[in-house]
């Protein structure tokens, strides 16, 4: 199921933006040219993942060393601080552990969401 | 009879100052004894915490009076040969605490010769014996230079640190030189607990001890302190050979830290974005810890539960502590711990951790012969 959450205009560059589809709440990220959509949901402790910060990862080459690395966007739930990849969901301490992403595709300047297959109605 | 085992802190000590002296420059006896009459410098740091019972076995003194430790014939009688100890790794009285000494120059001066009289009057005259490269750590440098001195004789088999002359933990960078000079020696760096609130205190978390029992409960924090630090760091990014031992903390604590510690760090990576891995993983990497004090679960299984958690059968080495006052006899150790484990604990782990197999040292050495 594809959703057309807005025009590129309507989100901010470098913010997450909660939108609700299907009953689910999404934030979709805008970083320069790219748009990526999470799941506001922690895998950890099912916190507002997506009401946290978002942020460039710090990486470092040595012990003491800090780089910023513009194009990896990483967003730090609010409860507990654990970041995940904007990009792909994965944490950034473990490729294994991730929080929900959605593919996104920008069309004519509107935002599309790949929600995937259609939820069954409820019986 | 048991194979022969491997024992990983064995305290040896000194009759006499005057058994030091001979082997400190010339320059640094000279300032030792002169006080002359009103006695030598002191040529250890003194402890601060009596223990009612006195910090020796009783049974540990020497016919002829000299002090625990001191007596090679009666730690063979004791220890070496009762216990059928292939190896013992040698790691000094109440001279370990030679980082406590305020002078810094001094305390560099005297791991020189406390290094060099372990050699002469100990690995000499016993080749069951291996000791420890005791460095002052108020000046790493000098230390480094030391590890690289005595790291000629192959006997002379890790580095040894206890107590903490600075306020940061041995994470630091300003150890680091220890550790690079370790690593490229070839030896591990083992921490000695005890070094919080003995000659240089005030390292206990929360407060400063009154009491020996206070004290002594607390022995793993410095060991906590410190690995913390070297994680924190990023040591183990720094030095990927490195090797850590943890003396004489026991090990039930080590599991609920590394717990602790990798869920500290998923939320708090961004501090510390040179460290790669969880916390639990360098530890399986780099660290053994020793069996004594052996914690006494009030179920056999609890205690086995959170060593296999930090996978004990390969990180814990024994350990008899002789001549403190609690140390551990072998079939206590042996009796605690799976069947399955022992090989490893009283000689595989510390055969793998000290690279013995190939270390060169002479063919009667070799474990297991003359069982």
């Amino acid at each position: 199921m594809t959703v057309d959450v807005g025009h590129l205009d309507d989100f901010r560059d470098g913010q997450v933006t909660i939108v609700v589809v299907d009953g689910r709440e999404i934030g979709v990220v805008r970083w320069s040219d790219d748009v990526f959509a999470l799941a506001n949901l922690c895998a950890h402790q099912r916190g507002p993942l997506c009401r946290g910060t978002l942020s460039p990862r710090l990486e470092s080459r040595e012990p003491g060393a800090m780089e910023l690395a513009e194009g990896a966007p990483v967003i730090a739930c609010p409860w507990h601080g654990w970041e995940f990849d904007v990009r792909t969901g994965r944490a950034v301490w473990d490729e294994g552990y991730a929080v929900r992403t959605y593919p996104v595709q920008v069309e004519n300047g509107r935002i599309l969401l790949d929600l995937g297959p259609r939820r069954q109605a409820a019986r | 009879m048991h194979s022969t085992i491997i024992d990983c802190d064995v305290h040896h000590a000194r009759r006499t100052d005057a058994e030091l002296l001979e082997f400190l420059a010339p320059a640094w006896r000279e300032y030792a004894v002169g006080p002359g009459r009103a006695g030598n410098v002191p040529l250890t740091v003194s402890d601060g915490y009596p223990n009612p019972h006195g910090f020796m076995r009783a049974d540990s003194y020497a016919d002829d009076g000299a002090p625990p430790g001191s007596d090679l014939t009666t730690m063979n009688a004791q220890l070496l040969t009762p216990l059928n100890v292939g190896r013992a790794v040698l790691t000094y009285g109440d001279d370990i605490h030679v980082s406590g000494h305020h002078n810094p120059y001094f305390a560099t001066a005297l791991a020189q010769a406390l290094n060099d009289w372990t050699v002469a009057r100990w690995l000499e005259a016993d080749n069951r014996l291996f000791g420890s490269i005791l460095v002052a750590a108020q000046l790493p440098e000098r230390a480094a230079e030391e590890v690289r001195r005595m790291a000629d004789n192959p006997r002379m088999v890790q580095v040894l640190l206890a107590d903490n002359p600075t306020k940061s933990g041995f994470g630091h960078p300003i150890f680091h030189p220890i550790y690079e000079a370790a690593v490229e020696t070839g030896r591990p760096v083992a921490i000695h607990a005890g070094a919080n609130d003995w000659a240089n205190p005030p390292s206990t978390g929360g407060a400063t001890s009154n009491l020996y029992f206070e004290t002594h409960s607390l022995w793993p924090q410095a060991l906590m302190t410190h690995f913390v630090s070297l994680v924190a760091h990023g040591v183990f990014e720094k030095y990927p050979q490195l090797k850590i031992l943890l003396i004489e903390g026991g090990g039930a604590w080590v599991a609920p830290l590394l717990w602790r510690m990798d869920t500290e760090y998923k939320g708090l990576r961004r501090e510390i974005p040179w460290v790669r891995r969880l916390p639990s993983e360098y530890f399986r990497e780099h660290v053994w810890v020793t069996t004594q004090p052996l914690e006494l679960s009030p179920r056999r299984e609890q205690l086995i539960d959170v060593l296999g958690w930090i996978d004990g059968a390969d990180r814990l080495v024994f350990s008899s502590d002789y001549p403190h006052w609690d140390s551990d006899e072998v079939e206590h150790v042996r009796a605690r711990l799976p069947r399955e484990w022992q090989d490893n604990v009283f000689r595989g782990n510390a055969m793998r951790l000290y690279d013995w197999a190939d270390a060169g040292l002479p063919v009667e050495l070799a474990l297991g012969v003359g069982e």
